[in-house]
């Protein structure tokens, strides 16, 4: 589903942020991205919906190469849900309007229709009654639940999570875990990267281990957290499972 | 002091108060507009938007208003061979003029709204244009309210230039009236007051805006 060959990123001349990474992602599969701050994570999920032009290999997401000058981007994007760590709701728009507006405009959905789709996942995501709130409102859990929310507005066949729980409090980091928990058991395809260990262990499919840019190693959650290859990945495990 | 100056010719002088404020309001809009363009080409990343953007604000920064006021209505028939008409010349003038103050303070305006607000836009599918349109403008503008506020009641005052080309607002036909009955002072007093009273109450009206602004939405 999602292809990932020799890409290469730089930042400028002297700052490689990517270093020739290469990943497949299968359909349905949840695929968790960690390592050390810096290491390329958050980059390398910017590339696969083409909000980090990369200089170098490609990807291909059910087989269209993002960065072929001839693919519709915003096609592409419209496939392709995104949540961010500091949420990145609009503001100025009520709850409604932050998860109709894509579909409205993208997906060319009347607004009935549109609305009655977002009301749907607000239930499902557990604050209907939220709807005619202002994002400043609502708690930082429910932020980023409507965050989710409007990425499944567009009915994504793919959802890219960007730290997700990294702003959150930690009474409330539990709300989001589960709904993207859900999403996993439905079988969406989901690439996320997260600190969350425990959330990586029990639902991801694969774990990715980065370090400077390079993939360090990869495993699934038993063998990834049991028998680390890389003295990296020992060090990262330690530091972070205390 | 003779105040009966004023009584006397108020219909009169009030009357060019009208195109003074319609010479401000269609400034303000076009200007605005244009603005608006200027600065969204300025911050694109296409050099064939971005240097002209740039190099137009920076030229028109660069000159006071009296001067583009001269070059439009006096140069311009050389060029052309035919005459332009006052009015036409004012308002081309004041909007092309202004425009290039719009674009600065609407450039601030969308560098002040964090990039992570753009790059959630285009990634739900959302063009360039629709993310400027619904997410980025939006927000932008609701920043740009007390600064454009500034410059429109900056606008206001320098729609009193369009005197120099003969144009009958406000204060020209006070100056017509001083040439007649000869009371500068009570007569530029009374102008002053004139321009005094509508700005401090475009101030306060943006003050008020403000205020509610940041009851409604705490930042």
């Amino acid at each position: 589903m999602i292809d990932i060959a020799e890409v290469s990123l730089w930042y400028d001349r002297a700052h490689k942020a990517l270093d020739r990474v290469s990943e497949t992602i299968r359909r349905g599969q949840t695929v968790v991205i960690c390592g050390p701050s810096g290491s390329g994570k958050s980059s390398l999920l910017r590339c696969i919906n083409g909000l980090e032009a990369f200089q170098e290999g490609t990807i291909r997401v059910d087989g269209v190469s993002v960065r072929d000058p001839r693919t519709d981007i915003h096609r592409l994007r419209a496939e392709i849900g995104m949540v961010f760590q500091h949420f990145e709701l609009y503001p100025h728009m009520t709850v409604m309007q932050n998860i109709t507006l894509a579909p409205m405009r993208v997906r060319k959905k009347a607004r009935a229709e549109a609305e009655q789709k977002a009301m749907a996942l607000l239930e499902r995501v557990g604050i209907p009654e939220k709807a005619a709130r202002y994002p400043e409102e609502l708690s930082g859990g429910q932020k980023q639940r409507v965050a989710i929310a409007r990425a499944l507005a567009m009915e994504p066949k793919i959802m890219l999570f960007d730290e997700p729980t990294s702003a959150l409090d930690p009474e409330m980091i539990k709300e989001v875990l589960d709904v993207m928990t859900g999403l996993a058991q439905e079988g969406m395809t989901m690439v996320v990267v997260t600190h969350e260990m425990g959330f990586a262990r029990t639902v991801a499919d694969r774990i990715v281990f980065m370090s400077e840019g390079r993939v360090v190693e990869t495993g699934t959650g038993r063998d990834f957290f049991e028998r680390p290859q890389h003295e990296r990945t020992r060090q990262f495990l330690d530091r972070i499972l205390l | 002091m003779d105040t009966g100056v004023i009584i006397r010719n108020f219909g009169f002088m009030m009357g060019g108060l009208g195109l003074t404020l319609q010479l401000a309001a269609i400034t303000i809009v076009g200007g605005l507009i244009l603005g608006i363009l200027l600065a969204l080409a300025r911050l694109s990343s296409r050099f064939w938007l971005y240097w002209p953007a740039t190099a137009y604000i920076h030229f028109f920064r660069g000159l006071p208003l009296i001067l583009v006021i001269f070059w439009l209505y006096f140069l311009f028939p050389v060029i052309t061979g035919k005459p332009v008409n006052a009015y036409v010349a004012a308002i081309v003038s004041f909007v092309v003029f202004e425009a290039a103050y719009f674009a600065e303070i609407v450039r601030a305006g969308i560098q002040s709204i964090p990039r992570g607000q753009t790059m959630a836009a285009r990634a739900s599918g959302l063009s360039a244009r629709d993310t400027a349109m619904y997410v980025i403008l939006p927000q932008a503008l609701r920043n740009m309210v007390p600064a454009l506020v500034t410059q429109a009641v900056v606008i206001f005052q320098d729609t009193s230039l369009g005197y120099v080309i003969g144009l009958r607002e406000f204060l020209r036909r006070v100056n017509l009236v001083d040439a007649r009955e000869a009371r500068s002072v009570e007569l530029y007093l009374f102008a002053g007051l004139v321009y005094f009273a509508i700005c401090s109450a475009g101030s306060l009206a943006s003050q008020r805006l403000e205020k509610g602004r940041q009851r409604m939405h705490p930042a």
